[in-house]
């Protein structure tokens, strides 16, 4: 069974122009074990995805969808405290920022206590609490690849490293043991020896503990190195879903093979000092949408029926929407 | 920590010092002859004037009478004031600690008052609590202090009758003079009926301390609210729901402190507000405190008075400031650290 299953999420923004649709229609599904990639350019609305799978929704926000199951639960259905009680035990989030998403005036060792559930603690007497609390604390950050966890339990958020900061978010996430964790661009702006070990540290956890992770990036070349599945986001909009090889072997959306050709190295067929492809002009601010496929005004295939929001198709498991899709000339 | 506490202290001496030499020039700048205006000897003789010259060491140059001038002022000796020939020295720090007490008093009162309600209306950002506490702060910060003051003594000490009209304390009682502080004094004395003194003494804190408190109130609870609203929305506090804490846990966990460390320093800066809006209450309520005492010794010429008097309210309120300003950020946690201790 599926762990995550969503199904036309969409997402409206009170504006001062009216209600935006942030989330148009996405669809997205998580399997026990695997590893997901969510991709898209900045402001194609992964964030806003993360957020409103784990309710970090603010009013301004309108959520309807036809479905959005947590394990067969609906997630919009319940109650706000049962909600709460699924995301503690279950989900966890990693942050795109560590530095800001950690409270700047309490000790990161509190912190990481904080989210340590009770009953994942060996029974003991209340006394032996704080104790065992430390213990599995200090555990979990062996685990995580820090050391000195004593001198990092008793620091602030702003007197360590970066990376040692991500490394306490995946600790905190992976805290309540939860099935899924939704690392959210966890290795932005960071340098490339530590972002190689916290991808693997979070590749080891998905293989150890048959963990599922949602990585959300535009990282191309960590996710292709990690993830099994891809689901590539477009201006709020799914657009192409399916297994990593299939859709790095054969793109069926002009957006995903024109996200591909953009990154050099997918390219074996790249000759020296040949120009580098990629889409005209950028991605629409949310105040001005295109209707029908958003991705309609930069793409090269573009042509009078894509006013109107393109079916989803399927062929397998490999799904996409678009009217025009690339194996139609290769017939 | 060291470099801080050099760097403020410096500070603090650098503008006292400027501040002395203000003060001291201020004889030269008040109308009038420098010496008649500080000896209030208006027409002495020849002779009189020349040993009057000599005992306030006028012969000398400018700077080496400020030599003087400070060197008196550190032995305590500030100079007679005219109208009541009392030395400065005790009289202004009487009136001083009066002043305080009052000031104190209310910055508790919008403390109590205030931040409560900043943290209800930051809580409820952008909802009818918060606009209708918004409108009712807009309110109250646009009453002036003295037009209040006057309105509240018009209803509630001369129509309901709840509260005394004036002064300090009631003449029944004669408390000595020990802290300056009324409620202390009342407390260490041993009057027979120390409790009625104490009610009498509270009775009439009332009507100034809360028509001082009001515009203070207000401005407590908007510095609280902003900064309420903007922590709640910060990221680390988005992160706490995102990890399932409940709403209380992530308020009382990360919000308020949070909320209440960047906004500690700008409250207790209000004490100085606070002191000025307090002087002109004063002087509505008969308070003998030291904006009282300013005024009248404005309106009496009394030079030496107004001269000390300014000294010490301002030196009051420099060193409050700033010693605000160093303990602060010694004690950031997060190490916010502005370079210069300027501010």
């Amino acid at each position: 069974m599926s762990l995550l299953d969503i199904k036309n999420l969409t997402l409206e923004i009170d504006s001062q122009s009216g209600w935006i649709k942030a989330l148009d229609k996405i669809n997205l599904v998580i399997n026990e074990g695997q590893i997901h990639a969510l991709v898209g350019e900045s402001g194609s609305g992964k964030s806003i995805i993360v957020k409103a799978i784990v309710g970090a929704i603010s009013d301004r926000w309108r959520i309807t969808a036809d479905r959005m199951t947590w394990r067969g639960q609906d997630l919009l259905k319940m109650s706000v405290r049962e909600r709460r009680k699924i995301i503690r035990s279950d989900i966890s989030v990693i942050f795109q920022n560590p530095k800001s998403s950690l409270d700047p005036i309490v000790t990161l060792g509190d912190q990481l206590k904080e989210v340590i559930l009770a009953t994942r603690l060996e029974k003991g007497m209340f006394w032996n609490r704080a104790k065992a609390r430390k213990k599995y604390a200090s555990e979990l950050l062996h685990r995580v690849g820090i050391k000195d966890h004593e001198v990092y339990m008793r620091s602030l958020p702003h007197q360590i490293p970066n990376d040692v900061c991500q490394k306490f978010m995946i600790a905190m996430a992976l805290a309540s043991q939860p099935k899924l964790v939704i690392a959210d661009d966890p290795t932005r702006g960071m340098e490339i020896t530590d972002k190689s070990q916290i991808l693997k540290l979070l590749s080891r956890v998905n293989k150890v503990r048959k963990l599922s992770i949602l990585f959300v990036s535009h990282d191309l070349l960590a996710i292709s190195s990690m993830a099994d599945h891809m689901t590539v986001l477009y201006c709020g909009q799914t657009v192409e879903s399916g297994r990593m090889s299939q859709l790095r072997k054969r793109a069926l959306h002009p957006y995903t093979k024109a996200l591909l050709e953009s990154a050099p190295s997918f390219r074996t067929d790249l000759a020296p000092k040949s120009p580098l492809s990629s889409l005209g002009g950028t991605i629409p601010s949310f105040q001005h949408l295109p209707i029908g496929c958003r991705l309609g005004p930069r793409c090269p295939r573009a042509r009078r029926e894509c006013v109107k929001v393109p079916e989803v198709r399927r062929i397998h498991e490999h799904t996409y929407s678009c009217h025009f899709p690339l194996h139609r000339d290769q017939k | 920590m060291l470099k801080i506490i050099l760097r403020h202290v410096s500070l603090l001496i650098l503008t006292l010092f400027i501040l002395s030499f203000f003060s001291f020039s201020l004889a030269y700048l008040f109308p009038g002859d420098p010496l008649v205006n500080l000896t209030g000897i208006r027409d002495s003789s020849e002779q009189g004037y020349a040993i009057l010259a000599k005992q306030y060491a006028m012969q000398g140059s400018f700077l080496s009478q400020y030599w003087e001038y400070v060197n008196h002022l550190f032995s305590g000796n500030w100079g007679l004031s005219f109208s009541s020939g009392l030395p400065l020295a005790e009289e202004i720090s009487r009136s001083l600690a009066a002043s305080v007490e009052l000031s104190a008093y209310a910055l508790i009162v919008s403390f109590v008052v205030g931040l409560p309600l900043g943290f209800l209306a930051g809580l409820r950002h952008h909802k009818l609590t918060d606009f209708a506490l918004l409108t009712t702060s807009v309110i109250g910060y646009s009453i002036p202090v003295f037009w209040a003051a006057l309105i509240a003594i018009l209803i509630f000490s001369i129509q309901l009758g709840w509260f005394p009209l004036s002064g300090r304390i009631s003449l029944l009682y004669d408390v000595p003079y020990q802290t300056g502080f009324i409620l202390i004094d009342i407390l260490l004395s041993d009057l027979p009926d120390k409790e009625f003194a104490f009610k009498d003494a509270l009775r009439h804190l009332v009507l100034p301390s809360v028509s001082i408190a009001i515009v203070t109130c207000t401005i407590v609870m908007r510095i609280t609210r902003r900064s309420v609203v903007e922590v709640m929305s910060s990221e680390y506090i988005q992160a706490a729901y995102a990890r399932g804490l409940s709403p209380r846990q992530v308020f009382l966990r990360h919000g308020v402190k949070n909320a209440l460390i960047p906004i500690l320093p700008l409250l207790v800066m209000q004490f100085t507000t606070l002191l000025t809006n307090a002087m002109i209450v004063e002087t509505i309520f008969s308070w003998p405190g030291i904006g009282n005492g300013l005024i009248q010794a404005i309106y009496q010429r009394d030079f030496p008075a107004i001269r000390a008097g300014m000294l010490a309210v301002s030196a009051l309120v420099l060193t409050f400031t700033i010693t605000i300003d160093m303990v602060i950020q010694i004690f950031d946690p997060a190490g916010r650290r502005p370079e210069n201790a300027t501010s």
